[in-house]
């Protein structure tokens, strides 16, 4: 049992990264409806950012105190303001002017976009992985027998406090007002003086700075990263909230934490489960939209009637 | 030593063509060769008188083909040396009317071991009478260009380093000797990567090692060298708890740690490389509280990266290599010596592979001439006497060749990380 409860810990760890990549698509998704393939590059970004922004600051090994938070602090929220403004570049730039077009032209930038961003990530750090500084002092605790890290729990605590704060922001905002009014029907917000081109914008800028969140601490929790990450993360966030409910938040999140539990208990309790951990995710997600076709939560956040 | 880092760095068969610099390229080592048949001039005249019953000395020329300039000369050099020293000495002893020359060329371009380069020079060696034998490649990449040529001119190589099972065993190497699939030309003194997963289980076993759990990345390669080190690793009374492959892409190895520890395995055995894993399982196995535990993988954690990624949790590790450690050999610490004494730099990891391998091509030649009544053999002779040899004394100890034009006497060694640099630790014999 202390094993099964230990995979719990595992799968809601590697669950909480997807969940954060989860939530930009969905936001994306939900707003304009394109799959944005290339926002698992934005997330590797993050990682590339905040390395970076940690090279400037001189930090190089692990960090304590008033000093840690500072760190941490400041990284990630660079790592999120440049994701962000990379993010608006791209809407800007690749996909605004495809707006009206028919859908799969957006879709098709979007994968080109992807490869643009590996390839400058590959020229910038090279085509090796690139280690990353262990900033965080890792203590486990023994909850019984079950092992907690402190960047296994940060990690569930980030994702969840992520959801929560945009859910927030969306509920509550008069911007996130203007998100889910034009998600819900482009002109005629429009026609209520909704500013859409901001509004999108402002979408992949929370959508980019989430995806900048999730690449430091990525970072952080496995300590390496390199140009390809983003594909192989991305397709799984993507599914996850595929999963939960595309343009759901909520869903998003669900559907992360299930894809790193799957994840886990299939390595677990498969014989040689390993390597039919990706099969066991995607026959589920067959399953789950075949009986509910609109993922675990259902496509409701931006009240599509 | 990093033996993978040839691998690794497989180039397509077919390269760019050379440009200006790459035809002109030729024209330096050919400078060398010229000094060489000066120097080789010195004892030529003993030869000769002793010999002039048989009317003057043949000139007989040993091709060596190494990549010599660029990203790959710090170890080409060092492995062109040692089979010009094997030639040297061999003019040395006065060899029965002949002289011995090296015919060398460079199978670089552009700072790089280039395959068509390579396919080039060991034409540029066949379509010389002279040339005998030839040594090299260094890289199985070029060794795969080359050997449909040799194979076809019937003329002996011998490959001081390259490492590559597919060169001599399998469809493949059936593929490659186009002209005559029954024959086979090339030989090899190293030995071979899947070697290394039955090098690994006998080294754990040595050190105690009883409960292995395994992973390995699916490729050719880190399956292999896994089932390899199963396969011995229980043949020598260990037991395996679980054998698991990871996916492509696959970044977090918590849940497979997770499962592995609960099994209570005294032994991670990883299969593959430092990219698709390697790295990143060893650096993992702290966070699942297994930081203790040994690490044993091949080749493919050899390089700076696997100290890279894993960082400090890299400590502890160990991972075979299949070359031999010369400079801890008994049997080669006189070569060690004479190649100080001749080249003033000490021996790379290759040096004393080359100079067992022009040896057994110039005793196959000596062999050959003196059945052809003291005169010049056919290829045919030679390449005949060469895979015949068995237990030809070396530095690497004695070599002989299996059908396959494998060595008989596979030696390898094992190296631990400490303080994020290998060291080496054992070496192990893998005697057939």
């Amino acid at each position: 049992m202390d094993v099964f409860f230990q995979q719990i810990v595992n799968g809601l760890s590697l669950g909480g990264i997807y969940a954060l990549i989860a939530l930009g698509y969905t936001m994306v998704y939900g707003i304009i409806e394109l799959i944005n393939f290339a926002h698992g590059d934005v997330y590797t970004m993050g990682t590339f950012f905040s390395l970076a922004i940690l090279t400037g600051l001189g930090v190089s090994g692990e960090v304590h105190g008033i000093a840690l938070v500072g760190v941490v602090l400041v990284t990630m929220l660079a790592a999120m303001l440049l994701c962000g403004i990379l993010g608006v570049l791209i809407e800007r730039l690749a996909y605004r002017r495809l707006r009206n077009a028919p859908r799969l032209a957006p879709l098709i930038t979007a994968i080109g976009i992807s490869f643009i961003l590996e390839n400058v990530m590959q020229l910038w750090r090279g085509p090796s992985p690139v280690p990353f500084p262990d900033v965080i002092p890792n203590p486990s605790y023994a909850l019984g027998h079950v092992l907690v890290t402190a960047k296994q729990g940060a990690v569930i605590a980030l994702a969840i406090l992520m959801m929560v704060a945009l859910q927030l922001f969306i509920y509550n905002t008069k911007m996130g007002k203007a998100m889910r009014a034009t998600a819900q029907d482009r002109d005629a917000a429009q026609l209520m003086g909704v500013n859409i081109n901001t509004t999108i914008a402002m979408t992949f800028l929370i959508g980019s700075a989430l995806a900048g969140a999730a690449g430091f601490v990525s970072g952080v929790y496995y300590g390496t990263t390199w140009f390809f990450n983003g594909f192989e993360a991305g397709l799984k966030a993507f599914t996850a909230a595929v999963l939960g409910g595309i343009g759901n938040i909520a869903g998003a999140m669900l559907g992360g934490f299930c894809i790193g539990l799957i994840e886990a208990i299939a390595t677990q309790y498969i014989p040689n489960g390993a390597q039919w951990t990706n099969v066991v995710v995607f026959s589920v997600l067959v399953l789950v939209l075949i009986f509910r076709p609109s993922g675990l939560l259902g496509e409701s956040l931006p009240e599509k009637v | 030593m990093r033996a993978f880092a040839k691998i690794g760095a497989a180039r397509p068969l077919i390269g760019p063509r050379p440009e200006l610099p790459g035809l002109l390229a030729p024209i330096g080592p050919l400078a060398l060769i010229a000094a060489l048949f000066v120097a080789a001039g010195c004892s030529a005249p003993r030869t000769t008188t002793s010999q002039s019953s048989n009317g003057g000395a043949e000139t007989i020329k040993i091709g060596i083909d190494l990549p010599v300039s660029g990203a790959d000369a710090s170890t080409g050099i060092p492995t062109r040396n040692g089979a010009v020293q094997a030639i040297e000495d061999a003019n040395a002893k006065a060899p029965a009317g002949v002289t011995f020359a090296a015919y060398d060329l460079d199978d670089a371009v552009q700072g790089a071991h280039d395959p068509a380069q390579g396919a080039q020079n060991v034409r540029s060696f066949v379509s010389d009478a002279a040339v005998l034998g030839m040594i090299g490649p260094y890289n199985s990449s070029v060794a795969q260009a080359e050997i449909p040529i040799t194979n076809d001119a019937g003329l002996a190589q011998v490959s001081p380093a390259t490492t590559n099972p597919g060169l001599t065993k399998g469809d493949g190497a059936t593929k490659m000797r186009t002209s005559h699939p029954d024959v086979n030309a090339f030989f090899r003194v190293c030995t071979t990567d899947d070697r290394q997963g039955a090098a690994g289980a006998q080294f754990a076993r040595k050190l105690g090692l009883k409960k292995a759990f395994i992973v390995d990345d699916n490729e050719t390669y880190g399956k292999g060298l896994a089932d390899v080190f199963e396969a011995q690793f229980k043949a020598d009374g260990g037991s395996v708890l679980g054998h698991e492959h990871l996916t492509k892409g696959q970044t977090d190895f918590k849940a497979l740690l997770t499962k592995a520890s609960a099994l209570g395995p005294d032994l991670i055995y990883y299969g593959g490389t430092t990219a698709t894993g390697g790295g990143l399982l060893r650096k993992q196995m702290r966070d699942a509280n297994m930081g203790s535990l040994p690490y044993l993988g091949g080749d493919g954690i050899s390089d700076a990266e696997f100290e890279t990624v894993a960082g400090d949790a890299a400590n502890g590790a160990y991972y075979s290599v299949a070359a031999p450690e010369v400079s801890k050999l008994p049997s080669a610490a006189a070569f060690v010596a004479a190649y100080k004494k001749r080249w003033g730099t000490d021996v790379g990891p290759y040096s004393a592979n080359a100079y067992a391998a022009a040896n057994i091509e110039i005793a196959a030649i000596e062999k050959a001439m003196a059945a052809n009544g003291n005169k010049l053999p056919s290829r045919a002779g030679v390449l005949a006497l060469v895979a015949k040899t068995s237990n030809f004394p070396s530095p690497i100890g004695p070599i002989g060749f299996d059908r396959n034009g494998d060595t008989t006497n596979p030696i390898l060694s094992i190296y631990k990380v400490a303080n994020e640099r290998p060291v080496f630790v054992d070496q192990v014999d893998l005697k057939l």
